[in-house]
Formats: C-alpha cells, sequence, structure tokens
C-alpha cells in the first residue's frame, strides 16, 4: 500500500476520543515538561512509562511521542521568559530568546519559535512518511553482521558527536552494556554475572534504570541549589509578528528544519546538536552576523525549527531499523519493547496500524501545540510562578511508585535508587547519560546478532566486510571512532599554535 | 588530579574487574560459537582501556567546576536518605504513608517550606498517587501493619 494511503490508516488510528485524548494529555505533559528547568522530555517519558500499562500500545505510543516533540516546544518558554534553558535543546534559544525579551519582544519570540517549531515539524513528519518506509524496506535485507554494525553504530555514533569528552560517552555506554549483561545469557540461557542475587536473574530493566539516572537524578540536581524564577510578563497582543520579522525568520526556518532533520536521522545526535548547528549554520548565512547573540529573531526560528525538526527526524531509524537515534526515541523503543511490540525492520509491516496512527498523531500534535503555544502562550509563561520544590516532591514520589509498579517488587525501587545517585553523579562529573541508556536498549540485539554472525563464519571476522553493506556500515562505526580523535587531535594542535 | 576526575576509572576497572570474575567459570568459546562469557570478556577489556584513556585525558583536563559546594551536598544527601527510607519503611508503614511521610521531611525539613502549600502538596500528590496507581492501573500498592 502506499504511504498516503496507511498515512489515511493512521489517521482513522488517531480519530477515536481515546488517542485524541492522549495525544493531547501527551503534547500538554511534553509542554509542561519541557518548560520546567531540570526535567527533559526523555525523563518525563521515563516516568510516565509505567503509567501507559493501562492503555493500548498504540494509544501509549502517542502519548509518549507526543511528551517527545511537545518537550521541544515548552522548552521555548523558559529560555526566552526566565533566560534558564527548560531543556537542553532550548539552549541556543535563551541566548537570543531573552535578548528579545528584555528590549520588550518576548511574545515575538515565542511567536517564531512556535511558528518555526510547526512548520519544520509538519515538514519532518512528512520526511517520516516516505523515508520511512523504503528504509524499512531495505532494512530487511539486512543479516545478523549488519545489525551488529547497526547497534554497535547507535552506540560509538552517540558516543563521537553527542559529548564533549568521546572517553566520557564511550565510559557510559560501555556501563549501559556492562548492565545489559546480568541475568541469563540471550543465546544459550546460562546465569550471568548475578553475583549471587537471585532478584537479578531476569536482567536488569530499562525502565528503572532510566527513572533513576533521568528522572531521579535531574530532580536531586536540580534541588541541590534552586533558583525562584521571574519570568518576564507576556501579553497576546504582544505576539503579533511584524512583516520585517517574519521576512527575517521564513528561511531561517527552512534551514533550520533541514538541518534539524538531517541530524535527527543521523544516530546518536539528537536536538540539542540539532539547535546548536542550526544556530551556527544561519550565523553564517546572515548577512548581519553580529545581530546573533542580541536578540536575532532568525537565530530562535533557526534553533527552535532545528530541535523540533530533529525530534522528529529521530524516529525515522527507530521505526524503520529499531535503533533509537536519541534517549528519548531509546525510551520509545524501550516502551515498544514493555508493551510486547518487537522493533525492527518488519515493524513497519507487522505493526502497521500503530507506526501509521504514531506518524498521524504527530501531524495532529503538532497542530495542538501550536494552539497552546500561540493564542495560550500566556497561560503557559503564567504556570512557570508555579514554585519547582512543590512539584519536585510529586515527580520523586511518582517515580519511584512507577518503578514500583512496573514489577510489584521494592528490588526494582532500590534500583532507581541506585541508578539516581549514578545519574546524579554523571551529571555532577559531567558525563552524557544517553549513551549508556542507548547501549542498554540496543545491548540485547547487538550481542545476539554478534555471536550469530561468527556462528555463522565459524568464528570468522570477515563475515563483517564480506558484503558491502556491512563493510559500508564497518567503515562508519571507523568513522564514528576516528572523528573524535581527529578533532582531539586538531584542537591540540591549534592550541600549540596559540601558545 | 582531582578525585572526582579519578574516581569514575576507578569505577570503570573495579567493575571490569568484577565482570572477569564474575565470568571466569562460564565458557568463552565452545566449537564454533563464542559463548555467555565471550562479550562481558570483551567488555571488560574495553573497561579497562577506557578508565586508562580516562586518567591519561583527566592528567590534562582543567578541573571541573560542576560539583557541588558542602552545603548543596549535604541538601542532596539527606533527599537521598530519605528517598532510601521509602522502601525500607513502606513494608511496615504501608506505601502510601511512606510517600507522604517523605514528602513531608523533604518539604519541612531538608527544603524548609511554608506550612499550608507543603500539606497541599502531600495531599494533592498523595491523592494523584491514589487515583492514577491504585484506582485506575488497580496497582496494589503495599499496605503496613496497620492496614493501610
Amino acid at each position: 500500500m502506499e504511504p498516503l494511503q496507511l498515512l489515511g490508516q493512521g489517521f482513522a488510528t488517531c480519530f477515536t476520543p481515546l488517542n485524541l485524548a492522549f495525544i493531547l494529555i501527551g503534547v500538554l505533559v511534553g509542554q509542561i515538561i519541557g518548560a520546567l528547568p531540570g526535567i527533559g522530555p526523555a525523563a518525563g517519558m521515563a516516568l510516565l512509562l509505567p503509567l501507559t500499562y493501562g492503555i493500548p500500545p498504540a494509544t501509549a505510543i502517542m502519548m509518549l511521542a507526543g511528551i517527545m516533540y511537545g518537550g521541544m516546544y515548552g522548552g521555548t518558554l523558559t529560555s526566552v521568559l526566565v533566560n534558564v534553558p527548560g531543556e537542553a535543546a532550548s539552549v541556543m534559544t535563551a541566548v537570543d530568546g531573552h535578548q528579545m525579551a528584555r528590549k520588550g519582544r518576548a511574545g515575538a519570540a515565542l511567536s517564531i519559535a512556535a511558528i518555526g517549531s510547526f512548520l519544520a515539524g509538519i515538514a519532518a513528519v512528512i520526511a517520516v512518511v516516505f523515508i520511512t518506509p523504503p528504509l524499512a524496506a531495505f532494512g530487511l535485507k539486512f543479516n545478523a553482521p549488519e545489525y551488529f554494525l547497526l547497534a554497535l553504530l547507535g552506540i560509538t555514533a552517540s558516543a563521537s558527536l553527542g559529548s564533549n569528552s568521546a572517553t566520557k560517552a564511550l565510559m557510559a555506554a560501555l556501563l549501559g552494556l556492562m548492565i545489559a549483561m546480568v541475568g541469563v545469557d540471550p543465546i544459550q540461557g546460562t546465569q550471568r554475572m548475578i553475583f549471587g542475587q537471585r532478584q537479578l536473574l531476569e536482567g536488569i530493566d530499562f525502565l528503572p534504570v532510566a527513572i533513576g539516572i533521568f528522572g531521579i537524578a535531574e530532580v536531586l540536581s536540580s534541588l541541590e541549589r534552586w533558583q525562584e524564577m521571574q519570568p518576564m510578563r507576556t501579553r497576546l497582543r504582544d505576539m503579533w509578528l511584524t512583516s520585517h520579522e517574519w521576512a527575517q525568520s521564513r528561511m531561517a526556518i527552512v534551514r533550520g528544519g533541514l538541518v534539524g532533520f538531517f541530524i535527527g536521522v543521523m544516530p546518536g545526535a539528537g536536538p540539542t546538536i540539532a539547535s546548536m548547528l542550526a544556530y551556527v549554520t544561519e550565523r553564517r548565512f546572515s548577512r548581519h552576523p553580529e545581530r546573533f547573540g542580541h536578540g536575532a529573531i532568525d537565530a530562535v526560528a533557526a534553533a527552535e525549527s532545528a530541535n523540533n525538526a530533529a525530534s522528529h527526524g529521530a524516529c525515522v531509524p527507530m521505526l524503520a531499523l529499531g535503533i533509537p537515534g536519541s534517549a528519548s526515541t531509546a525510551v520509545l523503543l524501550a516502551a515498544l519493547i514493555l508493551h510486547g511490540i518487537r522493533p525492527g525492520p518488519g515493524l513497519m509491516t507487522e505493526q502497521s496500524v500503530l507506526v501509521w496512527g504514531l506518524i498521524a498523531s504527530m501531524f495532529i500534535g503538532n497542530v495542538v501545540l501550536l494552539i497552546l503555544n500561540l493564542p495560550l502562550a500566556p497561560l503557559f509563561a503564567a504556570l512557570l510562578r508555579v514554585r519547582y520544590v512543590y512539584l519536585a516532591p510529586g515527580i520523586l514520589v511518582i517515580s519511584l511508585v512507577g518503578a514500583y509498579a512496573s514489577t510489584l517488587n521494592f528490588s526494582t525501587v532500590w534500583i532507581s535508587l541506585a541508578f539516581g545517585l549514578v545519574g546524579w553523579f554523571m551529571i555532577k562529573l559531567d558525563f552524557p547519560r544517553a549513551p549508556l541508556v542507548l547501549a542498554l536498549v540496543l545491548a540485547p540485539l547487538l550481542e545476539s546478532s554478534l555471536r550469530q554472525s561468527l556462528l555463522l563464519s565459524f568464528g570468522s571476522l570477515k563475515i563483517f566486510v564480506e558484503r558491502p553493506l556491512s563493510a559500508a556500515l564497518l567503515v562508519c562505526v571507523v568513522l564514528s571512532l576516528a572523528l573524535p580523535v581527529v578533532s582531539a587531535l586538531r584542537r591540540a594542535g591549534g592550541s600549540r599554535k596559540v601558545g | 588530579m582531582r578525585l572526582s576526575e579519578v574516581a569514575p576509572a576507578a569505577f570503570l576497572l573495579a567493575l571490569s574487574g568484577a565482570m572477569a570474575l564474575e565470568t571466569r567459570n562460564l565458557g568463552f568459546w565452545s566449537d564454533t560459537t563464542p559463548g555467555p562469557a565471550f562479550l562481558p570478556v570483551w567488555l571488560a577489556v574495553a573497561g579497562v582501556v577506557l578508565a586508562v584513556l580516562r586518567l591519561l585525558e583527566a592528567r590534562r583536563s582543567a578541573p571541573g567546576a560542576g560539583w557541588p559546594d558542602k552545603a548543596a551536598l549535604l541538601r542532596v544527601t539527606l533527599i537521598f536518605a530519605g528517598l532510601m527510607a521509602i522502601p525500607a519503611l513502606a513494608p511496615l508503614v504501608g506505601l502510601l504513608p511512606a510517600l507522604a511521610l517523605f514528602m513531608a521531611y523533604l518539604l519541612f525539613a531538608v527544603l524548609r517550606q511554608r506550612l499550608w502549600p507543603s500539606l497541599a502538596t502531600i495531599a494533592i500528590t498523595g491523592a494523584l498517587v491514589y487515583a492514577i496507581f491504585m484506582r485506575w492501573l488497580g496497582v496494589p500498592l503495599p499496605v503496613g501493619l496497620l492496614g493501610f
């Protein structure tokens, strides 16, 4: 069937009262989570994952995806009105958005962010509609070696692209892989690394790790020394853009959306890098780059278009190949697994209703978010006056009850707490957390496909270079590992010259 | 080199050692196929390599500024101790009362917030947990010795 027909079926799936209600809940929660400093969309998705046990899988995935891209819209509010990014992908928005607010143009900054996010988001979903099916069909040709290399690329790329220190990111990924080794060996069924604890026989689930690493760790870090926010006020009538502002922004939206989508599709990069790259790109294209950092509306447009396009673009490898491109899509993939759905290239055909329902829900969700962020922006700005100290206990409590509800056993709560502490240390020591969760999600695929490959080749490593596709993937893995080494050498060379 | 720079490398070294020890009795390779210890052993090797690389990197890098001061560290310790009390107390007093006690401890003792907004926070959060987990999802939250 053609993508457009399937998309039509997806809309039919969405237009039920239950699904529409949960899309609305998802984007609303995403908007609020995005606006709250100290808790990002991946954390919000992990915290709310246990609540999806009571609803059908398609509805659950639509809601969780709503949190993912809703967070991109919500992050703008705090960036512009408080100069504190609501989540990491809104860092670049704070640079110029808050400067605009100080000049009395907060409404215009919020407006262009919402419009840019909406246009780039819709364009990105259209691209998802047409790119995902052929990529999934191509993925059906993959064998064990390609799957091993693809999973490895997902991990190494997240390490080399998503962090200042590749060593730290690789250490985080390695920790994720080590955690995944606990339990039972997937091929022979042998007990492994349970350290004498029978509770560990079933392995360490993704959910308590994600709740700890993202949810508990972020709240602990925020409560260390919180600042009461003093958001600037904005009114509905201030949200109109002048024709000059629109003319300045329209090409920035196009460029930001393109940069964002392609960065999002790449494994391991994600919305934060997308918005930074879009900002830098826009400054290069600008006739007046000196305005950047002093309230340039095109900078806000580019950064916000990019982060929303990237969050949708990250769904392409997740849906087509079962490889998450970001921490948020790793949580989405884990949600699929928790609901008994096997991700991979077969997902598009085996779970067509779910996949196309999810894609259609993104169109609906973006329209809802545009409404929430244009006429209702002043209302959400007022929500920022709720003090964080009263929200934090609720977030911690719901995290722990969610962890308990997943197994009805307190051992899951202890695991969440332990990883909360690990996550807090990672934040303090500047270790990225996304590679850890990506590695944890990808580990079963990585190990089983590695061992199947070596079984097929009687232990010969040639199997990884015999087919052109696997050889190309191997080159990508090597490049992703070499990239940080080359940039470190260049940095060292540059500093020597300066010295 | 500061302790905060060395600690992650030492942790990874210890974890790699534990992994190698724990899988020492499992098969690394049988006739034609890798065994259950195959990947863990390689991960342990990678752990040692990365830990050494991190130590070398830490020697050259400037100390990070992200480590909290004493007051912040004390607050995190107190909050975390409160969190650990929840699963420890829940079998005795019940999960909902344990959560309420934790929130009261956090808001009054650690964060020193005002009485009425804090009580409202505890009541609203308790009601949300009850409505979502117990009523909607049907999760049987553990009750304590007193039956609630």
